[in-house]
């Protein structure tokens, strides 16, 4: 089974990197994230006094997870609606659907297209950040800072994976309703904004002094709504996946 | 033994109804042709057959696996040529990495891929283009490709949609050769669609001719040829008056029917043997110039548009 779902994987890859705007989008979601939080940590380095410099780790620290997270999400968005939507716009999926490939086999081959380079680029993406900024704390006569502590691995390894995957459930679906994967990647990119609550939610403790106690509620709270989505995703994509209503309308 | 039978098979989708309780009989090795006019339910007819769409009612079996209970079976030894075939390619990949991704789909052993696709692209005189994107391909290569890509795995039971539609003459040629070809090599079952009536009559070996989704009618291409054929109609061609030749041929009692055309008048007549020296005699001795007297061969254009308006059961 797998054998056929990578085959379909591959070449979804493939047709989506023809696409300029996905193109685009990848180099971007791989630079964006890093960059961004290099850069942000090299000008507060460069402006703040080093004895004032914890407080402003404090605070932007859970930024980092939210950051990589989003622009790790991205490709999957942008891959899986030119995968399961663009098939039709390119009148490609009716042969597809021609093939003795299983409904099963199809979703996973789908579902691996969108999901293993977004992995991937989260993967890469933090790797790069936290080194990026340790060498550059050192560099710039700081002690050495890991911007990523215990909450933040544990978002990125557990909420933004469960999203990613859950995104590809969400396009599924749409992938019934609509013609156009300009329509598809509107909706599913919506879902996104669910990583902009560990962004904002921990500010509210800036005050009372208990943002470590925020930073873990909002990352519990991203990965519970990214769960319930994930699983109703998933409950419904599979209910709903029929190729007699994708070729009806071909 | 039947390689496709269809039982009561319908289609509906809302209210219109595609295809009507279809009845079809395709004995195996048999290049069946389909034809009917547009909105007929050929397509639909096929995207049954191919498990893409599932029957409202009724069922049918492709090389004795059930459509609705064995439709991973049915794809393995169905090849489907889709409707406006050439629009189907990937765009971005090349001729070759087409066919490449669908044999390792149709479960081609990975050994034979790259001899079975220079096979076909050779023969269809692609191989020199095998490293273009099908994108740019001209419209003819692309429904070439396309024709590849559904014969690629050897299947059974060949569906083909409109094959010729977008191929200039020689490339419809080649394609008509290679039906030919591959039904008598492999012995596969074709069920074209085609509004090309000419080579329906040129390549099918039986036909049904449909309309709202019902079959009006179906039998082998030469019988249902010689049922017009009875009708014996004749073509005279003339240098001059047609209208003149057609008023003389016209106030003669044994003639039937009458058509004019450019330069010949088309003739039925009660009993030729009888009739057809004396309204040659009667055309000569007004002054006619006869170039040519002939039989009228009844082409399945004839057959096709008498079924269609009611005419023939």
């Amino acid at each position: 089974m797998m054998r056929k779902s990578i085959t379909v994987a591959k070449t979804d890859f493939k047709n989506a990197l023809d696409l300029r705007f996905v193109k685009l989008g990848l180099i971007m979601s791989i630079a964006f994230g890093p960059v961004m939080i290099i850069l942000m940590f090299g000008s507060l380095m460069a402006i703040v006094p080093p004895a004032e410099f914890g407080i402003v780790v404090a605070v932007l620290g859970p930024i980092v997870p939210s950051i990589l997270g989003i622009f790790s999400i991205i490709p999957t968005t942008m891959i899986a609606a030119n995968a399961l939507v663009g098939e039709r716009e390119m009148n490609t999926l009716e042969p597809l659907l021609c093939t003795p490939l299983t409904d099963r086999e199809l979703l996973w081959g789908k579902t691996m297209a969108g999901a293993i380079p977004s992995l991937i680029i989260l993967v890469s993406s933090t790797i790069v950040s936290v080194v990026g900024v340790a060498v550059l704390t050192i560099v710039m006569g700081f002690p050495m800072l890991i911007i990523l502590d215990l909450p933040g691995v544990f978002l990125l390894s557990t909420a933004v994976p469960i999203m990613i995957f859950a995104i590809i459930a969400v396009m599924i679906i749409v992938s019934g309703r609509v013609t156009r994967v300009y329509e598809a990647y509107q909706m599913t990119t919506a879902v996104i904004i669910v990583f902009i609550i560990p962004m904002i939610l921990p500010m509210i403790g800036l005050e009372t002094g208990n943002i470590e106690e925020l930073v873990w509620f909002s990352n519990f709270i991203t990965l519970l709504i990214s769960a319930v989505l994930f699983i109703v995703g998933w409950a419904v994509a599979l209910r709903l996946f029929n190729r007699d209503k994708l070729v009806s309308m071909v | 033994m039947d390689e496709i039978t269809t039982t009561g098979l319908t289609k509906n989708f809302g209210d219109l109804v595609a295809v009507d309780h279809m009845d079809l009989n395709i004995p195996s090795g048999t290049i069946f042709g389909l034809l009917g006019p547009n909105g007929a339910g050929k397509s639909t007819t096929t995207r049954l057959l191919s498990t893409l769409l599932r029957p409202t009612e009724g069922t049918a079996t492709v090389s004795e696996f059930d459509i609705i209970k064995e439709p991973v079976r049915v794809r393995e030894v169905t090849g489907v040529l889709p409707e406006e075939s050439n629009h189907t390619l990937y765009p971005s990949l090349t001729a070759y990495e087409n066919l490449e991704y669908f044999a390792r789909l149709y479960d081609v052993p990975e050994e034979e891929i790259p001899s079975r696709i220079e096979e076909l692209l050779t023969f269809m005189v692609l191989w020199d283009r095998k490293d273009d994107r099908a994108g740019e391909l001209s419209t003819g290569n692309r429904q070439r490709l396309a024709l590849c890509r559904a014969i690629l795995h050897r299947p059974k039971v060949l569906l083909l949609d409109e094959p010729t539609s977008a191929l200039d003459p020689i490339a419809a040629k080649r394609v008509r050769e290679l039906i030919l070809e591959l039904s008598k090599k492999y012995k596969q079952t074709f069920l074209i669609n085609s509004h090309n009536l000419p080579e329906v009559q040129r390549v099918c070996d039986r036909i049904a001719i449909i309309d709202e989704g019902k079959i009006l009618l179906q039998g082998k291409t030469q019988e249902l040829r010689s049922k017009l054929l009875a009708k014996q109609q004749f073509r005279i061609r003339i240098v001059g008056d047609v209208d003149k030749a057609g008023s003389i041929a016209k106030s003669m009692n044994f003639v039937e029917d009458i058509k004019l055309e450019v330069d010949s008048v088309l003739v039925t007549v009660e009993d030729p043997t009888e009739n057809n020296s004396s309204l040659m005699q009667n055309l000569l001795s007004q002054g006619i110039k006869i170039v040519e007297f002939a039989e009228e061969e009844a082409t399945l254009e004839d057959l096709y548009l008498e079924v269609v308006k009611g005419g023939v059961q």
